[in-house]
């Protein structure tokens, strides 16, 4: 009995169109090339995200407190940032549900999108990146890459990380009589530390 | 399943009754269209990706056994379970074996059009598993009890009230809720529990690169990743059409489907997935369901290379005027009525015919399908398989017959003037003339073309007037 895999490819087999007509363009890259700093800023507000910046002597610790004055539990996944509740108490996917604001380290954004990427190398779970209320994310200006074309060929990680999500600003819905709202069921807002 | 036709025309004029919500639906719908237009114009290399998405697309069309065997071969190496579906019913029965050995109850999923074609809901239910949406649109069409009536905005027939209404029976809230924030935040907070005691999750799956074994999910709300990281087993449903060749050709994609279908640039969540999480399990199912069919067909299999964007839903006229709920099948508008019929030719026989033939559809396709096209070559294709409404083919049948014959022809011209004159209101808008329905016949004229020609071009004596050769 033939399976239901060997049917459906033989389908395809018989069906298609003939191959010879229809080559495999080689990889575009296109657009804007402008991997600024300012340009990943200007998309990053689009899509509701913001820069958190530093005011002088201060620390990331007293950055974070001043833009989330009413968070009890931070959470931080770098050195940089002490938090409240250490990392390693976050030990299964439900664990994260309790944070207030999540600190991590992007290896990378995107100028174009105003995106950064996260993957388990960077989590202590994949949840921590969602379940939290709010996001505050270390990005260096060195890692920004100009657009989605060049962020495909040249990070290593959509090859690699079994978990790889570029988050474009807070979670965001517009389901109820178009209104745009920020901060739908995953994090409420993400903001960008640079570094 | 009923075979009879879809009767899109009258679901359309129910639609139409209720002015307010046809107002909003009709400009919420061009606004999207507009806030693509506006992203388009920001892109100089706008034509040429979508130049590329089409030939990318065509490309792996007519490699899909290789691609989904590379596909496979990647993904089993990375530790995914890679599951074939031929219909819906063999879908249905995999996912609830997947359930069924992990004792899962309570599976949360993300929005996926490939479930909905599969009716999985309800198969579930009867097996003792709780669905929950959790995607904001789809879990109000949930609690509705209807169909997704977008591809990408499930509720967008509905307005702020009727969500109140919905909402305050299931969740408890105020019935008299007015703020759409305030009935976000509901769904966020009687989402969240059943998101942290789900069993299981299900996404489906936007694209999938065979180079890699990775499928990638295009979101907004976050409730996708939410679903596939909090619970420990993972189910993906997704169409097997859905590959592209290489990582790097996901650039292509990603610039155009969040632009095409809401106007903005990227979807808030761009995830990849490519092996379970630590501890967790992670399945993939590939569905057929007329798809490896669909290929076959000469005039109709590049509209396998559709991305989802729903961008030909908001340009059209015809779906912003009659509610993606009248097509009466999982996919509408547009793109609907040319895929709709090759699940059901004759339930679906009238969807080709909701459209003005304007070729909008057509102009907005990330993907470049030609869809106004395919709608006429539907229409050519339904009345070879005598699926066309009585009077429509009756119209047509005596249509044929007169414009076969000038001297019958100019005859019946000269009594419709007449009659369009003189005959009352009851015999001229009648159930035998679909035209006057909710428009008013052309006003007649004194004299008819072919009188004038004759009067003032007599001298000429041109080839045409057929009838003075005999």
């Amino acid at each position: 009995m033939s399976t239901a895999r060997d049917e459906i490819l033989q389908a395809l087999r018989n069906n298609r169109p003939t191959p010879e007509n229809h080559p495999l363009p080689p990889v575009a890259t296109l657009g804007d090339l402008d991997a600024s700093r300012e340009r990943f800023i200007t998309s990053l507000r689009i899509l509701g995200g913001d820069v958190l910046e530093p005011v002088e002597g201060e620390t990331l610790d007293q950055a974070i407190l001043r833009r989330h004055p009413d968070a009890r539990v931070i959470c931080s996944n770098v050195p940089e940032a002490k938090g409240t509740l250490p990392v390693e108490k976050v030990k299964t996917p439900q664990d994260a549900a309790t944070i207030d604001v999540t600190v991590v380290r992007a290896p990378f954004g995107i100028a174009e999108m105003g995106s950064i990427f996260l993957s388990e190398a960077q989590l202590p779970i994949n949840s921590f990146a969602h379940l939290g209320q709010h996001i505050v994310v270390l990005l260096s200006v060195d890692e920004l890459t100009a657009n989605m074309h060049t962020a495909y060929q040249e990070r290593p990680e959509f090859k690699t990380a079994s978990y790889g999500v570029l988050m474009s600003g807070p979670s965001a819905t517009a389901d109820i009589q178009g209104v745009l709202i920020r901060g739908a069921q995953g994090v409420r807002s993400l903001s960008v530390w640079f570094t | 399943m009923s075979d009879k036709p879809v009767n899109h025309a009258r679901a359309a004029e129910h639609f139409i009754e209720d002015a307010p919500h046809l107002q909003f639906h009709d400009e919420r719908l061009w606004d999207m269209r507009q806030k693509r237009d506006a992203q388009m114009h920001i892109l100089p290399e706008w034509q040429e990706l979508r130049e590329e998405a089409s030939r990318i697309k065509e490309h792996t069309l007519s490699r899909l056994p290789e691609y989904l065997e590379q596909f496979e071969t990647n993904a089993k190496k990375n530790g995914i379970h890679v599951h074939w579906a031929r219909d819906g019913a063999e879908h249905n029965r995999i996912v609830g074996e997947i359930l069924k050995a992990h004792n899962a109850r309570n599976l949360i999923k993300s929005k996926s059009m490939v479930t909905e074609e599969c009716d999985m809901r309800p198969y579930l239910a009867k097996q003792g598993v709780t669905v929950t949406e959790t995607d904001l649109g789809e879990r109000i069409q949930q609690l509705d009890d209807q169909l997704p009536s977008h591809i990408v905005v499930p509720a967008v027939h509905k307005l702020t009230a009727d969500v109140a209404k919905i909402f305050a029976k299931d969740y408890h809230t105020d019935p008299n809720i007015r703020d759409p924030h305030l009935l976000a935040e509901a769904q966020r907070q009687a989402a969240r529990p059943v998101i942290l005691h789900a069993d299981a999750g299900m996404t489906g799956g936007n694209f999938v690169v065979a180079e890699t074994g990775t499928f990638v999910v295009c979101t907004n709300e976050g409730n996708a990743d939410l679903s596939a990281t909090v619970p420990n087993l993972h189910i993906a449903t997704i169409g097997i059409e859905r590959l592209v060749p290489r990582m790097a050709d996901m650039g292509v994609f990603i610039r155009l489907l969040s632009r095409s279908a809401l106007g903005s640039p990227i979807t808030q969540y761009t995830t990849h997935f490519r092996g379970p999480q630590k501890g967790g399990e992670m399945h993939v199912v590939l569905v057929d369901n007329g798809r490896s069919a669909r290929l076959g067909m000469e005039d109709f299999w590049t509209s396998l290379k559709c991305i989802r964007c729903g961008a030909c839903m908001n340009t059209c006229p015809v779906y912003r005027r009659s509610g993606g709920l009248s097509y009466g099948a999982v996919y509408s508008g547009p793109i609907g009525a040319i895929i709709d019929p090759t699940f059901n030719e004759r339930k679906y026989s009238t969807l080709p015919y909701a459209s003005t033939l304007n070729g909008s559809c057509t102009n907005v396709c990330p993907v470049k399908i030609n869809i106004h096209e395919q709608l006429y070559k539907w229409r050519r294709v339904l009345v070879q398989h005598h699926e066309m409404p009585f009077v429509k083919r009756e119209i047509m049948h005596m249509a044929g017959k007169l414009m076969g014959q000038p001297r019958m022809y100019r005859a019946a011209i000269k009594a419709t003037e007449v009659s369009l004159g003189t005959m009352p209101r009851f015999v001229l808008y009648n159930w035998l003339n679909p035209w006057g329905k909710h428009r008013e016949n052309p006003h007649p004229v004194k004299q008819t073309f072919n009188d004038w020609y004759r009067k003032n071009r007599q001298t000429t004596k041109p080839a045409a007037a057929p009838e003075t050769k005999k």
